[in-house]
């Protein structure tokens, strides 16, 4: 019972991780029909984004975290003027194919800035443990569950009760008739990139912790995150949630359950079949083209 | 006319007494050395070091005069973190520098892949990756300047025994290193009438390792073995301390970089050894002292044994090139009938399968301190 707890706590705060990584997919994907690739790099340059605060320029935690998350603001903007904006009007598979170079760049630069030796970034919750049912279980990973909790209450807050958040949703839904009913259209597509990489730092705030802050890190949780979105559905917010947590808890009980040597083929075999009998996810409509 | 001969003779003059003064710099066409490591990518990591000391080793080699007379100059490709990146890199210094010698990535999946390519070009190369099989399919023309993996999980087993640990458990990465190590630590651990009790793989991305630990500790183990490269061998005692496991840890030499090191507390290191390829430490003091010294002064990092075993590596080759020249076939005989090659990190003694380096060393934190301690060296029969 005691190991039981214990994997399905580290479960859990695995796949929130994966969950908010799926979160940031979703949004810019509903939002302007992008697959960004580059998502699981959005997560990394947040996790050294708290690199940079914390430790080189050793700010207090409440004010580095608060200073990470708004360069992640700005670097989602930038992302927006840089990549996005220029290449809008190119077919999308130029646009995917830009996502996938500029992750490639975003790592490399972050090599050459902070060198090939990963950090250790600090928790609010550094060495504090719990015992549960006598299984000892790490704060930061109830305080990771807790805190993606809180961020999917935010955004469906967001989402469903500002008018910010309907007007995205508005153009997530049709573009054009957005545009005839007013919406400053373009200001919304910049707000989900923007809303999709502060979504990103807060994975990677919370990820730093647990795996360390590396320049690699991104790789592994694109392809997870990407798995938990084609297993929840594209473009569906609850389906992120879902397959993130359906991941994450997928590698860790397949890992003691099933084999340690195959845990990644439950998550992807899961994906795989998804794609072949179910495409539109849990919760994902069928398959139509945007307005 | 006048102010052209007197600026000649003043050049000819001038030039003439610098290369008086000067030390012994090298000068002439330069002997092109080809490097084919990881300097991109998740194996960076320890690619960085190899590049480090390679530069390292090529000012020091020319400081002291070249290759009799000539500069050394290593040209490096980066072979990335795929077997074919790694395959192309040689495949293009072969082909555009066209080198007399070699230095190959330490990570035997990529060695493994570029070994027929090295057979097929002749050129004698040196490689640092663990893997057995790698020195099977060398032909000849490949020296292995770090411990095999079965050495290593000699050490590991035999230091199993000093622990007086009857049922031991494996955590190792899944690529051929890993499984390689694994498979050598069980077999030995087996013969010694301590049977491993479990053996729990995970995958190079692998950030999580609570289950494969859970699982170990189900099933009893009372000593942990584990074969892992530097990030997650240093993730791994974490999680380890976090999930309350009590039983000691003897690690691969991964867990003990310095780029490993520095990512654990003290608490992390209690009750773990390491087996490595030797202790890099400028207590040890003559040339090890200096080197480490002037690695970290040049770098502003700790040097690794990974990185040392390059500079070494680099010293063999050039005492090669000086003794029988820049011709291939020579330089490969030379490298061979080498055994007992006095470098820095190790005595290199080059059996006929190429493996250079015949011991390990077992070595442990200081209690509450992340300062390192040799505990004993294993050379195993």
């Amino acid at each position: 019972m005691a190991d039981l707890i214990q994997l399905l706590t580290n479960g859990l705060a695995l796949g929130s991780v994966y969950a908010l990584a799926a979160i940031g997919f979703v949004i810019v994907y509903s939002a302007t029909g992008v697959v960004n690739f580059a998502a699981g790099q959005f997560v990394m340059v947040g996790t050294f984004a708290g690199v940079a605060m914390l430790l080189n320029a050793e700010l207090p935690m409440p004010v580095g975290y608060t200073a990470a998350l708004v360069v992640m603001a700005l670097f989602g903007a930038l992302f927006y003027l840089v990549v996005y904006l220029p290449l809008r009007r190119s077919p999308i598979v130029t646009v995917i194919i830009g996502t996938v170079a500029i992750g490639i760049t975003l790592q490399n630069t972050a090599l050459l800035t902070f060198g090939s030796w990963p950090f250790r970034l600090p928790s609010p919750f550094e060495g504090m443990m719990v015992e549960v049912a006598g299984a000892v279980i790490s704060v930061h990973a109830l305080a990771v569950v807790a805190a993606t909790a809180v961020m999917i209450l935010l955004l469906w807050l967001l989402l469903h009760r500002t008018a910010v958040g309907i007007a995205m949703r508005a153009v997530a839904q049709d573009v054009k008739a957005a545009r005839l009913m007013g919406l400053r259209v373009q200001w919304l597509l910049a707000f989900s990139w923007i809303l999709g990489a502060v979504l990103a730092g807060v994975a990677g705030l919370m990820l730093g912790p647990m795996w360390f802050a590396d320049v690699n890190m991104g790789d592994p949780i694109a392809l997870k995150a990407f798995a938990a979105t084609v297993i929840g559905g594209f473009g569906s917010l609850p389906g992120a949630i879902a397959g993130g947590f359906f991941v994450g808890l997928a590698e860790v009980l397949g890992a003691s359950y099933i084999s340690s040597a195959y845990k990644d083929l439950i998550a992807f075999g899961v994906m795989i079949l998804f794609l072949l009998v179910r495409p539109q996810g849990i919760f994902g409509e069928p398959i139509q083209d945007r307005g | 006319m006048l102010t052209t001969r007197r600026t000649l003779l003043s050049l000819t003059l001038g030039t003439a007494v610098g290369a008086a003064l000067r030390p012994a710099f090298a000068a002439g066409e330069p002997i092109a050395i080809g490097a084919a490591i990881p300097t991109t990518g998740p194996l960076s990591l320890s690619g960085k070091q190899y590049f480090n000391t390679l530069t390292m080793a090529e000012e020091d080699i020319n400081k002291a005069g070249g290759i009799n007379g000539r500069p050394i100059k290593f040209v490096f490709e980066d072979a990335g973190a795929s077997n074919s990146t790694a395959v192309s890199a040689f495949v293009k210094l072969v082909q555009e520098t066209k080198p007399p010698f070699v230095f190959l990535s330490s990570y035997s999946t990529q060695n493994l892949a570029t070994a027929p390519e090295v057979t097929k070009a002749k050129i004698p190369v040196m490689y640092a990756g663990g893997a057995d099989a790698v020195a099977d399919s060398s032909g000849g023309w490949m020296f292995r300047i770090r411990p095999t993996d079965s050495l290593a999980a000699r050490g590991m087993a035999q230091f199993v025994r000093t622990l007086k640990a009857t049922k031991p458990g494996i955590m190792y990465i899944q690529n051929d290193f890993g499984q390689g190590g694994a498979q050598a630590a069980a077999k030995l651990l087996e013969a010694n009438g301590m049977a491993p009790v479990g053996s729990e793989a995970y995958g190079q991305n692998d950030k999580d390792f609570s289950a494969q630990l859970l699982r170990l500790r189900q099933k009893g183990a009372d000593v942990i073995l584990t074969f892992v490269y530097p990030a997650d061998g240093a993730l791994l005692l974490r999680q380890i301390k976090a999930l309350g496991l009590k039983m000691p840890v003897v690690a691969s030499s991964g867990s003990f970089l310095p780029a490993s090191v520095q990512l654990l507390s003290p608490s992390d290191l209690d009750n773990v050894w390491g087996v490595i390829d030797t202790f890099v430490d400028p207590s040890v003091g003559g040339r090890m002292a200096d080197f480490t010294t002037r690695y970290k002064a040049k770098f502003g990092q700790d040097g690794d044994a990974y990185g040392l075993a390059y500079y070494d590596g680099a010293l063999i080759l050039a005492e090669g090139l000086k003794t029988v020249g820049t011709d291939p076939e020579k330089l490969r005989s030379f490298i061979a009938s080498q055994k007992s090659w006095d470098g820095i990190g190790q005595t290199y003694s080059f059996d006929d399968k190429g493996n250079g380096v015949p011991g390990v060393v077992v070595v442990k934190a200081k209690p509450g301190t992340k300062t390192l301690e040799l505990v004993e060296r294993i050379r195993p029969a």
